[in-house]
C-alpha cells in the first residue's frame, strides 16, 4: 500500500486489445482504466494528505485574515460593505474555493511529464499504442477526482471549522460549479503540460516554472479576485485563459455571472488550449525523432 | 570553528563556481526570476487601491515588511539548499559518507547543495525593502539604523532555524514532511503583513511557537515607529537578536539528537 | 596515540552486535507521522556478536550472502553507526566515540554510491576533499602524483564526475578514498557492476596499493573472486554470526577436503565414467576422453594416486583442481557450518 511501491506508470489493462480483432477494448475504458488506477494510487497518499491539508488550513485562514482586516479597515475609512463587487461572506468564499481548488487543479507543482522527458522513460511511452495526451490527461482526472474528495471538500469543512465561511446552498449553483471546475481543469492540464513539454527544447525548465508559477497564481484570480485588477490589467486578464481556473468558478457558485456564457468561455479555453498542447506536443515529438532529442 | 567555515566556504564555493560562470546570464536570470515575485506585492498593492491604511498601516509600511520577509527567507532559501535537499540526501545514504569525514557534518549537509537562483528572492525583497526606506518617512535614528541590519540576520536566521528543523524532523521519518511548509512558508507570507491581522492560534503559533513575528513584526513596531494594538511589551520590540540566537540554539541542539538517533538507528 | 605502533591489531571486534528496529508500516504514508510517535516495530538483529582481529597490512575479505550485516559491521567500525551491544577499536580508537578523529585515518568506498561531487571534475572533487581532510598541500601532490599513476587516473582527471564511467568512478572514489594516507580501507562492494577487464584491474591496484604502501584492507563482496586473488584471511558471517574466519587454504581443507584430478586419456581406454577408484577416490564425471576423480586431500596423497592411475590407464595429460571457494562458500551459505 505504500505509494512507492505503485509503479510509476500503471500497467495498461487491455493494451493488445486496442484496435484488435475483437474490438470490444475501445480506447474510452483504456483510458477509464488508467483514471481508475490513478485516482486509487492518489488515495494512499495518506502523510501527503494530511500535511497537504494542514498547510491549506494555515494558508486559508491566514489569507480569510488579511482580507477580513480589509473590510474591517475599509469600513472604518467610512467605505462600502462591498469591495470589488463582493460583501466580506462572499470573499471567505472565493479564499476557501481558492485553497480548496489549488490540488483539485494542481495549479502548480506538476513535472511528471518533464521528468519523463529529462529521464528518457517518454520515448517509452510515445511508443506505445496509446494517445499520449489523452493518456495523460485520464491520469490526472483520476487524481483530480481523487482530489475532490481527500483535498476539496475537506478544505472547504476547515474553512467552515476556523472562519465564518458559509456556503451556498442551491444544488443548482454547485452543479454549474462542477462543470465549470472540470472546464478549468482541462485548462489547468493543457497548460501544465505545454509548460512541461517545454523540457523538449530546455535543458532547465526552472525558469519556465517560476513564470508559470506567478502567471497561473496572478491570473487565475488564486491570489486575489481579478475585479481588484485595475481596468488595463484587467482587460489583460480577462483576455487570457487563466481566469478560467479559479475565477470563474468561484464565480458561477457566487451567481456573479451569467453561468452559460462563463461555461461558454470555459469551454472555449480548453479547446483552444488543448489543441495548443497537442500541436506543442507533436513538434516535440517530431524534434525528438528526427534529431534524435 | 573557523576551521567549519572555511571548510563550508569552500564547498559552497565549489557549487557557486558552475552556476555563475557566466555572470551576465546569471544576473539577467536572476533579475527575471526577482520580477516574478512581484505579483505577491502586486496583491498587496491592489489592496491598497481599495483602502488608505490595512489595519493601521500604510503601503510602503507594508512593502517594508514583505521586503524584510523575503529578504529573509531567500537567504535561509539559498544558504540552507543543502538543509532543503536533505531528505533525498539521507534517503540515498549520502548522509552515511558525511559521518565517514572528519568534519562536521552539520557543514557538510549545509554545503551538499547551493541553489543560487534562489537569490532571485532577495534581490526582489531588496528591492522593495529599498523603495519602502526611500518612501517612508521614519526618523533614522543611530538607534533604527544599527538596528536593521541586526533585524534582517536575526530573520534569516530564524527561517534557516526552520529548515534546520524540518531537516532534523528526517532523522526520524527519512522523507521529507510537508507539514513544515505551513510553518516556514506560511511564516514567510504571515510576516508580509502586519501580525495585528491575525487572531487567534495563527498569531500565537507564528509569535511564540515559531517566533516569525518576534523578530520581524515586533521591531518593525520600532523601526517604523508604530503604535502596537497588541499591546506586547514594549522590550519584546528588543529581542529579535536573543529570539534567533535561542531558536537557532533550539533547532541545532535538535540536530544534534537526530544525529545521534541516526547513529543509534541507523534509519 | 596508538596509531603507527606495529604490536596492537588495526581492527578489534568484540561481540559486536546490532539490532535495528524496523517501523512496522501501517497503510504506507500515515506511518511517517505515526513513527513520530509511536516507536512499536520489529526488531532485526542485522550483526548477532561478531569478533575478529584484522592486523596492520592485512588484506581480509569478508563475505556473507545479502543482508547478512556486512554493511552494518563496516558501518559500526567507521562510526557511521553505534553497535547496540559489544565493543570495537580502530587503530586504537573507539569509532563511534571518536568519529572525526577515526576518520582522518580512514578511507572508505561503498561500491553503491560514490562520494565525489557529481558536477565537479574529478580533479576539483579531490581537491575539495584535501580540505575537508585537511591535507598539507605538498603531501597532497606527492599523494595525487602517486594515485594518478597506480589508479592510472590521467585520462580522466578533468572529466566531470557524472561523465565517468563505472569503472572510471571507482578508481576515482579509490583515489577519493586515499588521499589522506588512511591506515586502513573499508571497500564495501568495490567491484560491483564492473566488467571483467575494470574488475581485474581495481583488483590489480588494490593488491598493489596492500603490498606497495602496507594499507590494512577490509573488503565486502559477493564476487569470491575477488577475495581469492586478494586475500589470504576470509570471513564468512551469515544472519549477523560470523562463520568462519580463517586462511582460504584452511577453509578449503575444512569445507573442501576433496580435490578433483582432471585426466585426458588416450583414445579406446575403458576408465569407467563412475564408480570407485579405490577407497577415498571415485570416478566422478566423464565427458569424451575426459575423466574426473575426486580424491580426499588427507587420505590420499596427490603423487601416489596419479601414479596409480597412470599405471592402470593409458593417460595423456592431467591436472588437480581445487574446489572452487565460491562453491565451498554457496555451500556455507545454503547448508551452514554442519559438519561438510
Ligand atoms: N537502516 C536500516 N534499518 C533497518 N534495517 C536495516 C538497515 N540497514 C540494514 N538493515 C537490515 O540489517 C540486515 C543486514 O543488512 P546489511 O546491509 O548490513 O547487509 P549486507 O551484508 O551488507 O547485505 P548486502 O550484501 O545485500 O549488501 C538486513 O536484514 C537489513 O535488512
Ligand atoms: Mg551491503
Amino acid at each position: 500500500m505504500a505509494p512507492t511501491e505503485s509503479p510509476p506508470l500503471p500497467p495498461i489493462a487491455g493494451e493488445e486489445g486496442l484496435g484488435g480483432v475483437g474490438g470490444l477494448t475501445t480506447p474510452v475504458r483504456l483510458y477509464l482504466a488508467v483514471a481508475q488506477r490513478s485516482f486509487r494510487r492518489h488515495l494512499a497518499y495518506r502523510a501527503a494528505t494530511l500535511a497537504g491539508l494542514f498547510t491549506n488550513a494555515v494558508f486559508g485562514v491566514l489569507i480569510a485574515s488579511v482580507f477580513t482586516a480589509l473590510y474591517r479597515s475599509r469600513a472604518t475609512e467610512g467605505g462600502g460593505e462591498r469591495i470589488a463587487g463582493f460583501d466580506v461572506a462572499e470573499m471567505l468564499v472565493f479564499v476557501w474555493v481558492g485553497q480548496s481548488l489549488i490540488m483539485v487543479l494542481h495549479l502548480w507543482g506538476w513535472w511528471d511529464v518533464a521528468q519523463a522527458v529529462r529521464s528518457g522513460d517518454i520515448v517509452s511511452d510515445l511508443m506505445k499504442p496509446f494517445d499520449f495526451y489523452a493518456y495523460w490527461l485520464s491520469r490526472d482526472l483520476g487524481r483530480a477526482a481523487c482530489h475532490v474528495l481527500v483535498r476539496f471538500v475537506p478544505t472547504m469543512a476547515l474553512g467552515m471549522l476556523l472562519t465564518d465561511l458559509a456556503l451556498p446552498r442551491s444544488p443548482l449553483r454547485w452543479v454549474a460549479f462542477a462543470v465549470s471546475v472540470l472546464l478549468g481543469l482541462l485548462v489547468a492540464f493543457a497548460f501544465r503540460f505545454m509548460v512541461n513539454v517545454s523540457a523538449f527544447w530546455l535543458l532547465d525548465v526552472r525558469g519556465v516554472g517560476y513564470l508559470a508559477y506567478s502567471a497561473v497564481n496572478f491570473l487565475s484570480g488564486f491570489l486575489i479576485p481579478l475585479t481588484f485588477f485595475p481596468p488595463w490589467l484587467r482587460g489583460i486578464a480577462e483576455a487570457l485563459p487563466f481566469r478560467a481556473m479559479v475565477m470563474l468558478p468561484a464565480e458561477i457558485l457566487l451567481a456573479k455571472r451569467p453561468v452559460a456564457a462563463a461555461l461558454g468561455v470555459q469551454l472555449l479555453w480548453a479547446v483552444a488550449l488543448t489543441l495548443l498542447a497537442r500541436a506543442v506536443l507533436n513538434r516535440a515529438i517530431r524534434k525528438l525523432t528526427v534529431q534524435g532529442g | 570553528m573557523t576551521r567549519e567555515t572555511a571548510l563550508w566556504r569552500r564547498l559552497i564555493g565549489a557549487r557557486a563556481r558552475g552556476q555563475v560562470a557566466y555572470p551576465v546570464s546569471f544576473l539577467l536570470q536572476l533579475f527575471s526570476t526577482s520580477l516574478l515575485f512581484f505579483v505577491e506585492l502586486a496583491v498587496v498593492a491592489l489592496m491598497f487601491r481599495q483602502v488608505d491604511r490595512l489595519g493601521g498601516w500604510r503601503l510602503a509600511e507594508v512593502a517594508f515588511l514583505y521586503g524584510l520577509s523575503a529578504v529573509a527567507i531567500g537567504v535561509a532559501l539559498c544558504l540552507g539548499s543543502g538543509l532543503v535537499a536533505f531528505p533525498d540526501q539521507i534517503r540515498q545514504g549520502g548522509f552515511d559518507q558525511v559521518l565517514t569525514r572528519p568534519a562536521s557534518a552539520f557543514v557538510q549537509v549545509l554545503a551538499a547543495d547551493l541553489r543560487l537562483d534562489r537569490l532571485g528572492r532577495v534581490l526582489n525583497g531588496l528591492i522593495v525593502f529599498g523603495y519602502a526606506l526611500v518612501v517612508l518617512d521614519v526618523e533614522w535614528t543611530a538607534g533604527r539604523l544599527l538596528y536593521l541590519p541586526v533585524v534582517v540576520v536575526s530573520a534569516a536566521v530564524v527561517f534557516g532555524a526552520l529548515f534546520v528543523l524540518e531537516a532534523t524532523l528526517c532523522f526520524w521519518t527519512t522523507q521529507g514532511l510537508e507539514v513544515v511548509n505551513a510553518f516556514t512558508f506560511g511564516g514567510a507570507t504571515l510576516s508580509q503583513y502586519p501580525l495585528h491581522l491575525f487572531d487567534g492560534w495563527l498569531r500565537r503559533l507564528f509569535l511564540f511557537a515559531i517566533p516569525v513575528g518576534l523578530v520581524i513584526y515586533a521591531p518593525s513596531l520600532y523601526l517604523l515607529d508604530k503604535h502596537d494594538p497588541l499591546g506586547l511589551p514594549g522590550w519584546l520590540r528588543f529581542t529579535a537578536p536573543l529570539v534567533s540566537a535561542l531558536f537557532a540554539a533550539v533547532a541545532g541542539s535538535l540536530w544534534r539528537v537526530g544525529v545521534r538517533h541516526y547513529r543509534s538507528t541507523g534509519s | 596515540m596508538g596509531s603507527g605502533d606495529g604490536g596492537e591489531p588495526m581492527v578489534v571486534a568484540r561481540g559486536l552486535g546490532k539490532t535495528y528496529r524496523v517501523a512496522t508500516h501501517r497503510g504506507g504514508a500515515l506511518g511517517a507521522l505515526r513513527g513520530l510517535v509511536d516507536r512499536s516495530g520489529r526488531d532485526v538483529r542485522a550483526v548477532d556478536g561478531v569478533s575478529f582481529t584484522v592486523d596492520r597490512g592485512e588484506m581480509v575479505g569478508y563475505v556473507g550472502p545479502n543482508g547478512a550485516g556486512k554493511s552494518t559491521t563496516i558501518k559500526m567500525l567507521t562510526g557511521i553507526l553505534v553497535p547496540s551491544d559489544g565493543e570495537a577499536t580502530v587503530d586504537g580508537l573507539v569509532p563511534w566515540r571518536q568519529r572525526k578523529a577515526l576518520a582522518a585515518r580512514i578511507g572508505v568506498v561503498f561500491g553503491q554510491r560514490s562520494q565525489l561531487w557529481w558536477d565537479l571534475a574529478l580533479v576539483e572533487s579531490l581537491d575539495l576533499l584535501r580540505h575537508v581532510y585537511r591535507v598539507p598541500k605538498d603531501r597532497f601532490a606527492i599523494n595525487l602524483a602517486g594515485l594518478r599513476d597506480l589508479l592510472d587516473l590521467d585520462p580522466f582527471l578533468a572529466t566531470p564526475v557524472r561523465q565517468l564511467s563505472l569503472g572510471q568512478r571507482m578508481r576515482g572514489d579509490l583515489a577519493a578514498a586515499l588521499l589522506h594516507d588512511p591506515a586502513i580501507l573499508y571497500l564495501d562492494e568495490p567491484t560491483i557492476g564492473l566488467d571483467v577487464v575494470a574488475k581485474a584491474r581495481v583488483r590489480e591496484m588494490l593488491a598493489r596499493l596492500n603490498r606497495e604502501r602496507g594499507v590494512t584492507v577490509l573488503l565486502t563482496t559477493h564476487d569470491l573472486a575477488d577475495v581469492e586473488h586478494l586475500c589470504r584471511r576470509m570471513i564468512v558471517i551469515d544472519r549477523g554470526r560470523l562463520l568462519f574466519d580463517g586462511a582460504i587454504d584452511e577453509l578449503r581443507r575444512r569445507f573442501g577436503p576433496h580435490r578433483t584430478l582432471v585426466i585426458d586419456l588416450e583414445d579406446g581406454d575403458p576408465a569407467p565414467a563412475a564408480g570407485p577408484f579405490c577407497p577415498g577416490v571415485d570416478w566422478v564425471r566423464a565427458d569424451g576422453p575426459r575423466r574426473w576423480l575426486r580424491f580426499d586431500r588427507d587420505a590420499v596423497p596427490a603423487a601416489d594416486l596419479i601414479a596409480a592411475v597412470a599405471a592402470r590407464h593409458r593417460v595423456r595429460d592431467l591436472t588437480i583442481e581445487e574446489p572452487a571457494i565460491e562453491d565451498i562458500v554457496r555451500r556455507i551459505y545454503t547448508e551452514g557450518m554442519g559438519t561438510p
